[in-house]
């Protein structure tokens, strides 16, 4: 884990929670910019997983290690199945869909910062 | 007779997959692989600690998992099955929730359902009953 990375991450996710609700509430689709957002939150998203994949490769052991890979893993499935489910049916509660997975995402990279701390 | 709007009885088909029903079952989704996950992760690594709340872990992942799918599916069949899957979800938060509040020697770790799901914003609590509600608003009209 990289703090401003997931910082970023945090961020992110953020704006597309907000978002999601912004174009639900205007009752509308999600738009292309919107979908693009999702699509680059997903990629920070996977980069990060990998960055920390990395480095536990590399030796470092968080306290609870089990827990902590399946974050990393969870963490990236997450935006592409909302990205199908909102697609497949597209009014505003698709965007709270995505809202939905973003919310998620923030949550779990929160967790994945406490988690992240030395086994000593 | 006319109170609410009226609806064509034939034509109307409320499917639970569809409208905020995809938020639902995207909520469902998320909590069957957070449950998943957790009660893998407590089965496979530390089960001795506490056998029968991590039994009741992988209880609450089955329940979430069978639950999603059922309402994604969204007919008549599944329907029935979410049902059962809801009521047992709700069962299940209620007296897991209290049970580890009254007797917290017997939940040692954590489980979703712990403390009526306050590690997961109490939503654990919160969803069966948007679930049991919207089960409610989609069902099919009596013949």
């Amino acid at each position: 884990m990289i703090e401003a990375l997931a910082y970023a991450v945090i961020a992110l996710a953020g704006v597309a929670v907000i978002w999601g609700f912004v174009t639900a509430a205007i009752n509308k689709p999600p738009g292309k910019a919107q979908l693009l957002f999702a699509a680059g939150l997903e990629i920070v998203t996977v980069v990060q997983s990998i960055i920390a994949a990395a480095k536990l490769a590399a030796g470092f052991r968080p306290v609870e290690m089990a827990t902590t890979i399946g974050y990393l893993i969870g963490i990236v499935i997450l935006i592409p199945i909302a990205w199908f489910w909102a697609n497949a049916e597209r009014n505003r509660f698709s965007g709270i869909v995505l809202a939905v997975a973003a919310l998620a995402v923030l949550a779990m990279t929160l967790r994945l910062l406490v988690l992240w701390t030395p086994a000593t | 007779m006319t109170d609410g709007p009226t609806q064509p009885t034939d034509s109307t088909v409320r499917k639970t997959n569809s409208g905020a029903g995809r938020v639902l079952v995207a909520v469902y989704g998320i909590f069957a692989l957070a449950a998943t996950a957790r009660a893998s992760v407590q089965l496979l690594t530390k089960f001795e600690e506490a056998p029968l709340a991590y039994l009741l872990s992988a209880l609450a992942a089955l329940v979430y998992i069978v639950a999603t799918i059922t309402l994604a599916r969204g007919t008549r069949a599944s329907r029935r099955v979410a049902l059962v899957a809801i009521i047992i979800e709700l069962v299940g938060v209620i007296s897991v929730g209290t049970l580890s509040v009254v007797d917290a020697e017997a939940f040692p770790r954590a489980t979703v359902w712990s403390v009526y799901g306050i590690g997961y914003g109490f939503v654990p609590l919160v969803l069966p009953i948007l679930g049991l509600a919207w089960l409610w608003h989609t069902r099919p009209d009596m013949p």
